[in-house]
């Protein structure tokens, strides 16, 4: 096999788990190293492309930007639970959920409502697991995520119910569906937590604080503004006793006109 | 509590490397014998960390050596405090320096 080919694979390979808007200048980037690497070495040399590219996208602190708002968000979700529904209409349905050859409106119904009980008895390990959340809010603003909350869980159901009859041909069909069911609530209470309280949009601007490096008990991680003006989010890198849980942060009005976005909201 | 920075070993390596002049990725893995997959996440992790800063040549003066353009790294003056300090915890390291010395009398 041609060693350049392969090199190049690997490169490409690992570019994939690069967050897409940085790809282009990480591959450049590891390409341009591999020019000056003797042949000899060059194959190892790009297998630890894999591992930068891991530890980029792990420290990634921009959020994804077309879910920012809480309606692209659902709108996102639902389109996904469309598809969902109609691979679990078109596939043919797993011996335990159907009587007939393919599923019926009736059984992905009975196949959602099963999901969602699994679900609401999961949800509390995973969130208790994850730690806990950010300071109390008011009723209006708890109310508010709650139902966000609700409907990202109940938009998941389809989706997780199509993933379930597609994966259910494979031999490791059980274990393969657990985890993608455990990421997806992962990542539905990691998006939950990323989200302004007052107005759902997704935090913006993530600015890192201290260093784990240059600091000893003190307070360090990332701080996530709210595009709108509505509040800081401190969120430290290693919870520790005096910094276990994000820390919301609200600004008064007087902050208001420093946002862009609020005084475009203001002055349509 | 000793005052300035406190960074891992592998990071001291790092930053020496730098100061000493390797200022490429790869020169940095030559110098410290380090993989790849140590080295680079390394590099962005100082950067992140304000202790060195990156910047990639400029287009021209690679096309006129007919290469592609590189990242270079400069340590920044943390990074440079961080050296300082590095040296006392890790007394050892001064012998990167002093290795790359022999290597240039030679």
């Amino acid at each position: 096999m041609n060693a350049q080919w392969l090199q190049s694979a690997i490169l490409r390979g690992a570019s994939l788990l690069v967050p897409a808007d940085e790809r282009a200048e990480w591959l450049a980037g590891w390409r341009s190293e591999l020019w000056y690497i003797p042949r000899r070495g060059s194959t190892v040399f790009c297998l630890g492309a894999f591992r930068d590219a891991l530890w980029v996208r792990r420290n990634r602190l921009s959020p994804m930007k077309h879910l920012e708002s809480p309606f692209s968000c659902l709108a996102f979700l639902a389109l996904l639970a469309a598809a969902g529904l109609f691979l679990a209409i078109l596939l043919p349905a797993p011996d335990t959920m159907a009587r007939s050859q393919h599923l019926r409106v009736r059984d992905l119904l009975e196949g959602c409502v099963a999901m969602q009980l699994l679900s609401s008895l999961a949800l509390p390990a995973i969130r208790l697991a994850m730690g806990p959340g950010a300071n109390p809010l008011p009723w209006r603003n708890r109310l508010r995520r709650g139902i966000f909350l609700a409907l990202k869980i109940a938009l998941v159901q389809p989706i997780m119910l199509g993933g379930f009859v597609l994966t259910c041909a494979i031999p490791i069909a059980n274990l393969a569906f657990t985890i993608a069911w455990i990421l997806a609530f992962r990542w539905v209470l990691i998006d939950q937590r990323r989200r302004c309280p007052v107005c759902l949009r997704l935090l913006t601007d993530p600015v890192r604080i201290g260093s784990a490096s240059q600091t000893f008990l003190e307070w360090y991680g990332a701080e996530s503004t709210c595009s709108r003006g509505h509040g800081l989010l401190q969120t430290a890198e290693i919870p520790a006793s005096y910094s276990g849980k994000p820390e919301w942060l609200a600004l008064g009005d007087s902050w208001r006109s420093l946002f862009s976005e609020a005084a475009e909201v203001r002055q349509p | 509590m000793a005052d300035g920075p406190r960074i891992s070993h592998t990071s001291a390596m790092i930053l020496q490397a730098i100061g000493i002049g390797h200022i490429y990725g790869y020169t940095v893995m030559e110098v410290t014998g380090l993989p790849s997959g140590t080295v680079y996440p390394a590099l962005r992790r100082l950067e992140r960390d304000r202790l060195i800063r990156s910047q990639w040549e400029r287009q021209p003066i690679a096309e006129a050596a007919l290469r592609p353009a590189r990242k270079y790294y400069r340590l920044t003056r943390a990074g440079e405090a961080a050296v300082e300090t590095s040296r006392k915890r890790y007394p050892l390291l001064a012998k990167l320096a002093s290795k790359e010395q022999e290597v240039q009398d030679v």
